[in-house]
């Protein structure tokens, strides 16, 4: 392609001249990353609220670590999404020299599995640990709060759960030949 | 966050009315020390073999002063600019007490001791501002020595210019003022504090706007109305000085300005008081009763804290 200067290039040139292999390893990079940017901000939220609430109110201090678990549940997410993937993610055979139809499907597969994944968790983290925030504020005025809330919250970490269940079935098929 | 939650521990550790109802039906000191072992101020008052108001009061201020600076510590802007906001208005009472303090030629140390906490300078500031003088020279010393460093040193100098831009005109009359003059340098600093804060609530926006402005302006309407009833019967009365001095000592914000203030700073007495305050309802129903009532059973001051509590409630 770099010889054919005379034709256009095109959008579709530049994304398909990209390696499959590098885009699977950005798919297992986001798959990760962006998990645990959603878990740890959403620890964040919830633990400095959690601490400032038992400075008054200490009886809330072991029930309200569930929300720190749901919230480190997403990064656990992202973890297994992620090995699955690298699993995926290897040489080939080594055998052709040139890019194939399937590892171009494969290196789609597993990017997308891994954005998926990761934006999911990223929103779920956040979503968990401003619900988790506001659990443990309610439960320091009022006990009878907390265990409404906490339904909240584990709707909230379903969201994780359905981007997870896409990625696998998104990466599924794909292989490196 | 963190502050939040902090906030809102101590938010439900006041007393509430039931608590304030067990405490009315106690017969003797023992039963209220035992009503209020329960809430967060019984670690402060079981120690004490007698109860009065007095201890009960400082104990109280003591508790209030810890809540509020481990809150201050743990805050980040613009919440802790917000919350020294609140200290300045303190730091003022404390310097206007300490000066006031001199002229009547108290002890140093009472007079520290009898400084808000919520106000305090470092140890060796406290001690030396006793020792300026009380007129517009002492003033000006006193600026350059020791309040330069401190949060309020910008209302001082504020004053300081304006009252050294007008002294080629009020000269005469600066030895007729001598006596009001710490009364007058507690009201402009009051008006300049005031204005700050008004302006900064407002740079804010949001919910903070919303409800501080509201506040800040009963106050300052409430500052303005006092200083016009404190001054009837003062030098600070006669028509030439009514325009000039006392007209500066309004504050720029709150509903009264800047209509309401031009009106004011043309009466002399009560009932023209009561006419100024007629397109204001509010006001004109607080002054209605004052006029009426004996001061026995209405003091004006207690109505406008009752307004500033309402508010502060909402």
């Amino acid at each position: 392609m770099m010889m054919m200067l005379q034709q256009a290039m095109s959008w579709g040139d530049v994304l398909m001249g990209i390696d499959p292999h590098s885009y699977a390893a950005l798919g297992v990079a986001f798959a990760i990353g962006l998990s645990v940017v959603g878990a740890a901000w959403g620890i964040g939220l919830t633990g400095a609220s959690l601490v400032g609430a038992a400075v008054k109110a200490p009886r809330i201090r072991s029930k309200n670590l569930i929300s720190i678990i749901f919230c480190e549940a997403v990064a656990i997410y992202g973890v297994i999404m992620a090995i699955i993937l690298l699993n995926k993610f290897n040489s080939g055979s080594g055998k052709s020299a040139t890019v194939t139809y399937q590892d171009h499907f494969a290196g789609f597969a597993i990017f997308a599995s891994g954005l998926t994944v990761g934006l999911s968790n990223l929103a779920c983290g956040i979503c968990v640990g401003i619900t988790g925030s506001g659990c443990a504020l309610a439960d320091a005025q009022e006990s009878s709060m907390f265990v409404k809330i906490l339904i909240v919250e584990i709707f909230g970490s379903a969201l994780g759960l359905f981007g997870v269940i896409v990625g696998i079935i998104q990466s599924a098929d794909g292989s490196f030949q | 966050g963190f502050p939040e939650a902090l906030v809102r521990g101590m938010r439900s550790g006041f007393l509430s009315d039931q608590d304030y109802h067990h405490l009315t039906q106690c017969d003797t000191l023992e039963d209220v020390k035992m009503n209020l072992a329960e809430t967060d101020y019984g670690a402060g008052v079981l120690n004490e073999p007698t109860l009065t108001p007095l201890i009960m009061q400082e104990r109280a201020t003591e508790k209030l002063v810890t809540d509020f600076n481990y809150l201050r510590a743990n805050a980040v802007e613009p919440l802790g600019k917000f919350m020294d906001f609140i200290t300045y208005e303190y730091m003022i009472e404390n310097v206007m007490l300490l000066l006031r303090g001199t002229i009547s030629g108290r002890n140093v140390n009472e007079l520290i001791a009898q400084c808000h906490p919520l106000g305090m300078f470092k140890e060796s500031t406290m001690r030396t501002i006793p020792t300026f003088e009380a007129n517009a020279r002492g003033y000006a010393e006193l600026y350059e020595v020791v309040l330069v460093d401190t949060p309020v040193g910008p209302y001082f100098q504020q004053y300081l210019d304006s009252i050294a831009s007008g002294v080629s005109v009020a000269g005469d009359v600066r030895n007729v003022l001598e006596e009001v003059q710490i009364e007058i340098l507690k009201h402009s600093l009051m008006k300049l504090y005031l204005e700050d804060f008004y302006f900064f609530c407002k740079s804010l926006g949001g919910e903070t706007a919303e409800i501080m402005c509201p506040i800040l302006s009963a106050r300052a309407d409430r500052n303005a109305i006092n200083i016009t009833l404190n001054s009837f019967g003062t030098p600070l009365n006669d028509p030439t000085m009514r325009e000039t001095e006392r007209k500066n000592l309004y504050p720029s914000i709150g509903d009264l300005y800047p209509a309401g203030l031009e009106l004011l700073s043309k009466v002399d007495d009560d009932q023209k008081l009561g006419a100024a305050l007629n397109a204001f309802p509010i006001y004109r129903t607080i002054f209605d009763k004052f006029l009426n009532l004996s001061p026995d059973e209405f003091s004006i001051d207690d109505e406008f804290y009752r307004k500033e509590v309402h508010l502060c409630e909402l």
